[in-house]
């Protein structure tokens, strides 16, 4: 019986350190670390054992933070290397730059940092590590926050605080009186013959218990928006509409868990921009305003709201939530090609390169015109001036005096072979500069291309607002956790475990000798002292009250 | 019984420790979520649209989702209903006129059109995220024969949210005789693959 228990027991035996030995199941209680039983099992150190010992470093405090360290080193070359998801137009730049080093750095999911398997084990082994260190800890914490103060020592004049006094009280009243006072002061008790032990600050150990589990919550939160958020970008110009569809957003960052049919089925409409500037004054052309007057249906074919989105007042649909992160101006061309047609007749969203004066810079491209590809490339001037070295510039970001200023190019624009392209970048590889006069033209004016390519016409111009949409179903809970991090660490600071005993003994006859001692945790904040004195001295005084009545009041000792 | 009564151990070491874990984790997760305020044009360098890798995806008869019912007004300013096409099998292909894969797959689909064209499969395009101008000089270029629905918003793809939406651009549906979504190809066609998919859709008894 007892010998098949043990070889049952064997593989737990290793864990627990302490049940096979028939002496150590008494004392289950003690830490394995201090039974002497658990140190001849640690001699023996089995698969099981090495696992145990691996848990133990990978859930200590010390591992933790080396792989914080490491997750920080580890996304160092996602900011250093072009990466496909946000920059594919850059990896392929880096390819041709670095045809020998590129094809191994991709080998290495170097163009992918945050996808890559190893960045993912740093984050996983991470996350592990905490919750193997934080959980148990947390369970210790609640474990300790409900047990029942001790039982008070033999010699309490061991304690750092300790006083005695007779009283006229029998030791029986003594200790009523002192669990009375004890209660009222709201400390957890613990009676026993001849002593009374009363614990309070419960609150440090909550306080610790909140932080730990407050910390998980925050893994889980950012856990949560890692797996089913979602970031998106959108440049939407005036007067257009789009629908939170991967198709119709410019950048698009989804969680791991999320795909098309979880994104909120809204669309939004930019019904017009305005921009207001400081148009005096040293501050003169900083932006004094932005309001992006917006309409959105919450599904297809819905009512739809209006809404004024402006820096720092987020549009929210079903949690989802819309910010205005950018603006700037899209002026509209009209490009018909050798043939007559029109072949192109749109706003082109221009790209601000400087704020003071919102000089922009874009790239018109017309595919479809005959018998040539045309492709124009240039500058917006919101209000344009002449430098004195005759350069053109924008004096002011408000559209005062717009012009544009374009360069003209005909040829192959590369876009038929299917290889995707930037419609912000004209790739001029395969084609050639026209030689038109550089003239900035105001709106209504046309270029005339040479040998009868078409013409261009620059038709007046139109804003757009560039909107990030992010669905991060972790920020709510991580606000919280934070918080409620920050309240835990706060109170089991300022708060303090203190344990207070008293003892009282028969000195034979009918008086009795009162025993107070205290104790504190002696890392905690000072102040005990002070209470420990005006706790004893409140209770010599309730003796001595409820003593008067049966014996003439004697002071002294 | 000598020993003096102790707390439990949590060594303050410790809980500096873990404040200091704390702090970092929170340097962390703030420096991740603080993005959307700043004033930075993220597009400047961006791609303007998401490209998708290819991928083909035929779905078996029995586990086929409806497509949603669409109206809609085709570039040349019909009326378009999908619903009225029932009895034909559907391609339904998602372009826009700047995006160089769609420049790549029109003439395949061009063909396509007139490889089936006996057959009872129409074609339709969608023209998203896109100008009228630009989108018919395209079908100008490569001759297209089928109609496509002007779509600047993206609301076909909208409408096709709880089904199998495209998710990027170009993306074409195959729909079946019954008004089922039966494939999806997501980015540049394939002549050979589009060709054997839509003929096994069309041989599918629906």
């Amino acid at each position: 019986m007892t010998t098949q228990d043990t070889t049952q027991n064997a593989p737990e035996a290793v864990t627990e350190g302490t049940a096979t030995e028939v002496t150590a199941t008494e004392g289950t209680m003690a830490a394995p670390g201090t039974d002497p039983a658990a140190g001849q099992q640690k001699a023996r150190f089995g698969p099981v054992g090495w696992l145990r010992w691996f848990w133990r470093q990978l859930t200590s405090m010390r591992t933790a933070l080396v792989l914080l360290f490491l997750l920080a080193l580890a996304s160092i070359p996602g900011s250093v290397l072009p990466q496909q998801g946000i920059d594919p137009a850059a990896v392929s730049q880096y390819y041709s730059e670095h045809p020998a080093l590129a094809p191994i750095l991709a080998k290495l999911s170097g163009f992918d940092v945050f996808g890559a398997p190893w960045f993912a084990a740093v984050y996983i082994l991470l996350f592990t590590s905490l919750a193997g260190c934080v959980l148990p800890r947390a369970f210790r914490l609640a474990r300790s926050a409900r047990q029942p103060p001790p039982k008070a020592p033999r010699h309490l004049g061991r304690l750092p605080q300790a006083t005695s006094f007779p009283s006229e009280l029998a030791p029986a009243r003594v200790l009523e009186s002192a669990a009375g006072m004890l209660g009222k002061r709201r400390f957890r008790l613990r009676t026993g013959d001849g002593w009374v032990s009363a614990e309070k600050g419960y609150s440090h150990e909550i306080g610790n218990l909140l932080f730990h589990v407050a910390l998980l919550g925050l893994l889980v939160s950012v856990a949560l928006g890692g797996l089913f958020g979602y970031k998106g970008n959108r440049l939407l110009v005036e007067g257009d509409t789009f629908a939170n569809t991967p198709t119709a957003l410019d950048v698009f960052h989804p969680g791991r868990l999320v795909s098309a049919t979880d994104l909120a089925p809204f669309s939004l409409t930019l019904r017009r921009f305005d921009a207001t500037y400081i148009t005096s004054g040293s501050q003169r052309g900083e932006p004094a305003s932005f309001n992006a007057e917006l309409s959105y249906a919450k599904q297809y074919g819905g009512p739809t709201h209006g809404y004024d989105l402006r820096v720092n007042h987020p549009l929210n649909v079903d949690g989802v939530q819309v910010f205005l992160i950018g603006h700037g101006y899209a002026p509209v061309f009209k490009v018909t090609d050798g043939s007559g047609r029109v072949v192109f007749n749109q706003p082109v969203p221009f790209i601000p390169i400087e704020q003071s004066g919102l000089t922009s810079e874009g790239v018109i491209k017309a595919p479809d015109a005959s018998p040539e590809q045309l492709g124009f490339s240039g500058v917006f001037l919101p209000t344009e001036y002449v430098t004195p070295v005759g350069q053109l510039a924008s004096a002011f970001p408000a559209a005062e005096q717009p012009r544009v200023s374009l360069v003209s190019y005909a040829g192959n624009l590369g876009e038929n072979g299917g290889e995707s392209q930037s419609v912000y970048n004209l790739d001029t590889a395969q084609m050639r500069m026209l030689d038109v006069a550089p003239r900035p033209l105001a709106p209504g004016q046309s270029i005339t291309l040479p040998h009868g390519l078409g013409t261009l016409t620059f038709t007046g111009y139109r804003q757009w607002a560039s909107l990030a949409i992010t669905y991060d179903p972790g920020q709510v809970p991580a606000l919280i956790s934070a918080l409620a991090a920050l309240a835990g660490l706060v109170m089991s600071f300022l708060m303090r475990r203190r344990r207070i005993f008293v003892r009282a003994t028969s000195d034979g006859g009918d008086r009795a000798l009162v025993e107070v001692a205290g104790l504190t945790r002696s890392d905690a904040a000072g102040g005990f002292e002070a209470e420990f004195a005006e706790l004893t001295q409140a209770f010599h005084e309730a003796l001595e009250a409820g003593g008067a009545g049966a014996r003439v009041k004697s002071k002294g000792e | 019984m000598t020993r003096l009564p102790n707390f439990a151990r949590t060594p303050k070491a410790s809980t500096v420790a873990m404040a200091a874990l704390f702090g970092a984790a929170m340097l962390a997760v703030t420096s991740c979520s603080g993005g959307p305020i700043a004033a930075n044009n993220p597009l400047s360098s961006g791609n303007s649209f998401v490209s998708g890798s290819y991928s083909s995806q035929y779905i078996p008869p029995g586990s086929r989702s409806a497509a949603p019912a669409i109206t809609a007004t085709t570039l040349t300013g019909q009326r378009f209903s999908l619903a009225a096409e029932r009895g034909s099998v559907v391609v339904l292909n998602f372009w826009g006129s700047w995006c160089a894969p769609c420049r790549g797959e029109a003439p395949r689909l061009a063909a396509l059109a007139t490889y089936f064209r006996h057959d009872p499969v129409s074609f339709v395009g969608d023209d998203v995220h896109d100008y009228a101008t630009a989108a018919l000089a395209f079908e100008h270029t490569f001759n297209v024969s089928y109609p496509s629905l002007n779509d600047p918003g993206s609301q076909v793809a909208l409408a096709f949210h709880s089904t199998l939406p495209p998710t990027a651009i170009p993306s074409t549906l195959v729909i079946d005789r019954g008004g089922k979504i039966a494939a999806r190809v997501i980015g540049e066609i394939q002549y050979n693959g589009l060709r054997a998919l839509i003929a096994k859709v069309l041989a599918d008894r629906s």
